[in-house]
């Protein structure tokens, strides 16, 4: 069973350079009018960095009416090409904005050209930091996001992933992505303590099937959840089937004594769960 | 003194009777350097496949021999095979016999079908490896340098047990590796004691790591190629130089390689952290960042090893 996304060529087509063209037009007419976009800090400006024609229809679907600013401070780490398109990965880290005013209460993060775009809703509440790492599928060289909403405006950060591997590269080299079916909902995890943080590290053995496939029925986890030594909910993370196989988390919590609790669910009703001290 | 001097000799008698044009691939000049008597190299460009280098990456040898020419590894496409060929026939007209590849990777055995009048030689592991991979590296090529492939025409070698073999009166031996790609050719030639490395070894060209079986296991076969009798190597990759500094800087890249993913993986970091900060200047007393591709082929190494480390290093059971 092919689990990595179809390869491309990375290129984008000739439509979509057009669109990007227009749409490169009808913003700077739009610049020239007066906007209810923040002024800029020497951190951010208010045109898209990619030039993507998909970033307005995204902004609306995921940022709705909020007011959205592109800031540099939410910083988003990737390699340059995708050695492997199931995995690639990625880590977020907004932790200079949130030192800069008000916690930061949700982040969104999303691939401008994969088919199920939305990669993952991360809600920290009281007890997560705004920082996470995570591997993601990538369809073609394509955009990330990652919009950290503090206040009621989104800053957004993001990175550019170019798709191709290199000469001797082959599908499915980097990992046996068929593994989980030995090691069907093993969660493992690891704590690490610091001053600063305790710093989750976490896999769970599952397919994360996006339905695409023909004859694959959708088969993915949808989210995961931290909780306290008391079994309260402190952090969420919802995740799409753009998350690799086997997902692995990075997760940065502040220091508990008691360590915490990550839970998962999928999306057929499989509740996985481990307890992690420090 | 005297091989030398009757391979300058030999030389200048073939070309001058077999003068012709010189051979260019890509629009460059195809050069081939004197390694040993009797034995030459191409070396490729130190680049990633390409289109402005039209898939000439890896390095290509020949020796001459009584009973005709043998070839190791024949480049990324029967179009350079046919130039690599001409090449050849600039320094002798004896037919070519063999053709070895060192290993399944598309620059080592793509040029194949440009000596079909020979017999095509590599080990079986390198065999099932070519039978699994060839339709992705095809498309790897064609996407990364531009240019179709006849598909048709790249067949398969004859596999080839390692150990001593003669062929017409000409002994080599083979030495069975799997380092760099799971089946790895290494030859030896006792007449000129010259070592013919594959991809085995790098050498001023970070090494690639797609394949390895574990950065371990190529260590340890490093350490074996080192007590061959050898003055020369001719790496997969790169320019030759005498043995011990060619493997001495593949097994430090490799060595610094696994220190670093080792390093990220235990601290329980990400993937990305491990692409934090340069290659070093040195490493075990080996210069590094003279390497060309070293970034390019760290973060490579990177995502293709990372989830192993961490399988090894946090989740395996024998962790603490």
């Amino acid at each position: 069973m092919a689990r990595v996304l179809q390869r491309s060529t990375g290129r984008p087509s000739h439509h979509a350079r057009r669109w990007a063209y227009l749409l490169l037009v009808g913003t700077a007419v739009l610049a020239l009018l007066p906007s209810a976009t923040l002024a800029a800090t020497p951190h951010q400006q208010t045109q898209d960095p990619f030039g993507s024609f998909m970033w307005p229809a995204y902004r609306e679907r995921f940022l709705g009416d909020a007011p959205v600013v592109f800031d540099e401070r939410v910083r988003v780490e990737a390699p340059a090409f995708a050695e492997d398109s199931g995995q690639v990965p990625l880590s977020v880290d907004a932790s200079a904005l949130e030192e800069s005013g008000e916690p930061i209460s949700q982040m969104i993060a999303w691939v401008d050209l994969n088919p199920i775009p939305r990669l993952f809703t991360y809600t920290p509440m009281n007890h997560g930091l705004a920082k996470l790492s995570l591997n993601i599928r990538l369809e073609q060289a394509s955009a990330v996001r990652v919009a950290a909403k503090q206040g009621d405006t989104w800053y957004v950060g993001g990175t550019f992933i170019d798709a191709e591997g290199g000469g001797c590269t082959t599908p499915g080299i980097a990992n046996d992505d068929n593994a989980w079916e030995k090691t069907f909902g093993e969660l493992q995890g690891r704590l690490f303590a610091n001053d600063d943080e305790q710093r989750l590290r976490v896999r769970l053995s599952h397919p994360m099937d996006s339905g695409l496939i023909p004859s694959q029925p959708a088969f993915y986890v949808q989210g995961f959840e931290l909780l306290d030594a008391q079994g309260q909910q402190v952090a969420t993370l919802d995740i799409e089937a753009s998350v690799s196989a086997n997902p692995t988390l990075g997760l940065h919590m502040r220091p508990a004594p008691g360590g915490y609790v990550i839970g998962a669910r999928d999306n057929n009703g499989n509740r996985f769960s481990l307890g992690l001290q420090p | 003194m005297k091989g030398p001097l009757s391979m300058v000799v030999g030389g200048l008698l073939a070309c001058s009777a077999l003068a012709s044009e010189p051979v260019t691939f890509c629009g460059r000049p195809l050069v081939a350097q004197p390694v040993a008597p009797n034995t030459w190299m191409v070396e490729g460009q130190r680049e990633e496949l390409s289109a402005q280098n039209c898939g000439h990456i890896g390095n290509q040898a020949f020796i001459v021999t009584p009973n005709g020419v043998i070839v190791i590894d024949s480049g990324s496409s029967p179009t350079f095979g046919d130039a690599f060929k001409r090449l050849i026939g600039h320094y002798t007209d004896a037919p070519i016999r063999w053709v070895f590849n060192t290993h399944h990777h598309p620059d080592h055995f793509f040029g194949n079908a440009a000596f079909d009048q020979a017999e095509h030689l590599a080990l079986a592991t390198t065999l099932s490896l070519m039978a699994r991979d060839r339709a992705a590296l095809i498309d790897n090529v064609e996407r990364l340098t531009g240019r179709a492939l006849p598909r048709t025409r790249l067949a398969l070698p004859r596999s080839v047990a390692p150990g001593a073999i003669t062929l017409d009166g000409y002994p080599l031996t083979l030495f069975a590796m799997t380092g760099h790609s799971g089946g790895d050719l290494v030859l030896l030639d006792p007449a000129t004691k010259t070592l013919f490395l594959g991809d085995m070894a790098f050498y001023q060209r970070a090494p690639a790591t797609a394949h390895t079986p574990g950065l371990d296991r190529w260590q340890a076969e490093l350490s074996q190629l080192r007590t061959l009798d050898a003055d020369i190597a001719v790496p997969g990759h790169g320019p030759s130089a005498p043995p011990s500094a060619v493997l001495d800087q593949t097994a430090a890249w490799l060595a610094w390689l696994d220190r670093r993913l080792s390093d990220t993986a235990r601290a329980g970091l990400g993937a990305n952290a491990a692409l934090d900060g340069a290659v070093p200047a040195r490493f075990n007393g080996v210069a590094l960042d003279t390497l060309a591709l070293g970034e390019y082929e760290l973060t490579r190494s990177v995502m293709q090893l990372y989830a192993r480390y961490e399988e090894a290093l946090l989740w395996g059971s024998d962790n603490d």
